[in-house]
């Protein structure tokens, strides 16, 4: 059976945030949103559980540190001990002050790259990938809200339909994924 | 929404406030100066003292010292004399009448060899290893300050009064420089909170009276916190002449040393009157025009604020160490002041919260007022971390001796203080929910609270007290007292005026404000 997703677009992100908490009222569930800038609080409206981004982050950064810690005291603790200024230079912990500048960009780094690949791995977003946004509108004005069918099989379709005309949409689209 | 100050807030705040006074009154009388002791070999001990006792004096200690010492023969040998040191016991009378500090780089006031023989023959073994621990434990006895004199300068007070004087007008000082960074900004969030602010910088007056204290006495000669105000040091003929104080002498001088604090205080209280005033105002007018002058005149002060709040740290507290200085000093304090300030809101709004006058501040202002709070503890350990960093690498003498006065002789304070407040802070407010939680929120706001105390106590006792610091009830005290009459004065000032700004053009956008 082929699953149907109906696309309805908006030009103003208030009738789609409106829009959006009239559906969930009614109890349709929207799949998702498709904006050119971010809307404050529609992730709720709509249920998108919180991002754990955050949480990626920290790891990262964990990892950061860890591979900084063990890089220098191979560097210069172990490989090639370096006379700085005369300071200590026989482990890791004497000398520790003069390398956390190191230690910190690292994590950073780490963080850093980590999140931004995560975060366009799990959106499906990496360079050349296919587009997955339903009309390149959504990355100049307009606001496009995703409802899959299967989703919302126990509505019936012409109360669906008559709903998603209540929000008073500007285009609507529906397409078929096999 | 009305607030007036509750009977039992009132109680609980002049009830710490007053216990702290009859603490601090206790703790005054137990100021000690110390005597310093060396270990020559397991019977003798060399006990050395520099500040000023009378013959009776020195005969009490004396006294003290044999009860403490019981089971021990102990015969006191006046090593000073015997040593050629031309210094008759005479001398201190003609001395007490003459500047106090005069007589500290003529040597000792005495110096003792104790011997320690036993008295007691009963048990062998016993007597043996009590022997052998009986030098130790007389320098122990020392170094804890259990024989000591009568700390005739005040010193701890002094030095209290200026720790607890400059933290709580920092607070203030903070609360003042927010909210002009607010109106600066056109910031629209935290309108629903400016009134706390308002509230916690009028308690200024306290912060203020207590550092007046100390600056005149100081300039009076009353106490030694700031050793520049010596007129001996910068006169090139007296032979306590110190030639790095004086190339600081156009700076450091007691007139443009006024001149500074005078013009400080009142901008600081010009502005803050104002402020209050207009705010005022514009609950009963309305309209933009008094936004508009608020929003200039804040600018203003925060062209003040970035000049005064460097000279200000430099002057209040730099100074004690008048031969060191860091480029990063005033920025450092800045961000202590301003974390301190962040701190006493956060507390504030959530005791009135809890009372149900805040019904308009919701989740999201206190999360960022707890976002200022995570990321100002981290400008603080930045700025922490960067001058002792850079000190400790280059490791020039005149540079290091800071920080090596206070590891060697504040080590647990001065390490534990950057550990709770960059530690606490980074693993408890990272998360969004702890800083939406109240109780985590009271907590870890408690222990920076007191860490950001503690900061500024490392950064004044070291350069007043050396190695002769001590916590007790007239550190307690102090801080007690300060805190019941600070927060007491808040509270008092918050009844005076509604808690919410009327008029002001960006409030419904904060009372919506979500994130």
């Amino acid at each position: 059976m082929a699953e149907k997703v109906i696309f309805a677009m908006y030009d103003d992100d208030d009738k789609l945030m409106d829009g959006a908490k009239h559906l969930v009222a009614n109890d349709v569930k929207v799949s998702d949103v498709y904006s050119p800038m971010p809307l404050h609080g529609i992730d709720s409206i709509i249920g998108i559980e919180p991002t754990r981004l955050a949480i990626t982050a920290f790891m990262y950064g964990i990892t950061g540190v860890i591979l900084a810690m063990i890089g220098i005291r191979y560097m210069m603790i172990i490989d090639w001990p370096m006379n700085i200024g005369g300071k200590p230079n026989f482990s890791l912990k004497e000398n520790m002050l003069s390398f956390v500048p190191i230690f910190f960009e690292f994590t950073v780094l780490c963080a850093a790259h980590g999140m931004a690949i995560t975060y366009l791995i799990r959106n499906k977003t990496l360079p050349g990938m296919p587009p997955r946004n339903p009309d390149p509108r959504t990355t100049d004005d307009k606001f496009v809200m995703e409802i899959k069918t299967s989703e919302n099989t126990h509505i019936k379709e012409s109360v669906l339909s008559k709903l998603i005309k209540d929000t008073g949409f500007l285009e609507i689209e529906e397409k078929s994924i096999v | 929404m009305e607030y007036k100050i509750s009977e039992r807030a009132k109680k609980v705040t002049l009830g710490t406030a007053v216990l702290g006074l009859i603490f601090l009154i206790i703790g005054f009388f137990q100021q000690k100066d110390f005597v310093y002791a060396k270990k020559v070999d397991n019977h003798s001990v060399e006990l050395l003292y520099n500040g000023h006792a009378n013959l009776e004096a020195q005969n009490q200690l004396k006294e003290t010292i044999i009860s403490k010492m019981h089971g021990y023969n102990l015969e006191f040998h006046d090593s000073m004399h015997s040593d050629n040191h031309h210094k008759e016991p005479s001398n201190h009378h003609e001395e007490s009448n003459s500047h106090p500090e005069e007589n500290e780089h003529h040597g000792p006031t005495f110096k003792w060899l104790i011997h320690l023989g036993h008295a007691n023959q009963e048990n062998e073994s016993a007597i043996l290893e009590n022997h052998e621990s009986g030098a130790d434990h007389l320098v122990e006895m020392a170094k804890s300050g259990e024989i000591s004199f009568f700390d005739h300068h005040f010193r701890r007070f002094w030095s209290n009064l200026l720790v607890n004087g400059f933290f709580f007008f920092g607070i203030a000082l903070g609360a003042l420089f927010y909210l002009a960074l607010h109106y600066a900004t056109e910031s629209g969030w935290g309108v629903v909170l400016l009134r706390i602010f308002e509230g916690i910088m009028s308690a200024m007056p306290i912060g203020i009276i207590a550092l007046l204290i100390v600056f005149i006495v100081g300039t009076f000669g009353g106490h030694h916190i700031y050793a520049w105000m010596d007129s001996h040091l910068v006169d090139p003929n007296s032979s306590h002449f110190d030639p790095i104080i004086y190339g600081k002498k156009a700076y450091l001088n007691i007139p443009f040393f006024w001149i500074r604090i005078v013009a400080y205080f009142t901008t600081f209280i010009l502005f803050l009157r104002w402020f209050k005033n207009k705010s005022k105002e514009e609950d009963e007018q309305g309209g933009t025009k008094i936004h508009f002058t608020m929003y200039r005149r804040a600018a203003l002060f925060l062209v003040f604020f970035a000049v005064f709040s460097s000279t200000m740290s430099w002057d209040f507290i730099m100074s004690i160490d008048a031969h060191w200085f860091s480029t990063l000093f005033g920025w450092y304090c800045f961000s202590g002041i301003w974390l301190s300030g962040m701190i006493m809101v956060m507390m504030i709004t959530l005791y009135l919260r809890k009372g149900g006058y805040l019904p308009f501040v919701n989740e999201s202002h206190i999360h960022d007022v707890g976002k200022f709070m995570f990321a100002l503890s981290f400008l603080w350990s930045y700025l922490w971390f960067s001058q002792f960093m850079l000190i400790w690498y280059s490791n020039i003498p005149e540079e290091v001796i800071y920080f090596t006065e206070r590891i060697n002789n504040y080590n647990i304070l001065f390490f534990g203080t950057f550990i709770v407040n960059f530690f606490f802070p980074m693993v408890f407010f990272m998360s969004r929910d702890t800083k939406r939680s109240a109780g985590f929120l009271i907590v870890i706001g408690m222990l920076i609270f007191i860490g950001h105390w503690f900061d500024v106590f490392n950064m004044v006792m070291p350069g007043t007290l050396f190695d002769q610091w001590e916590l007790g009830l007239l550190e307690l005290g102090m801080f007690m007292l300060f805190l019941g009459l600070f927060v007491y004065s808040v509270l008092n000032s918050l009844s005076k005026s509604p808690l919410l700004l009327k008029n002001h053009p960006f409030l419904e956008e904060s009372k919506h404000h979500e994130y």
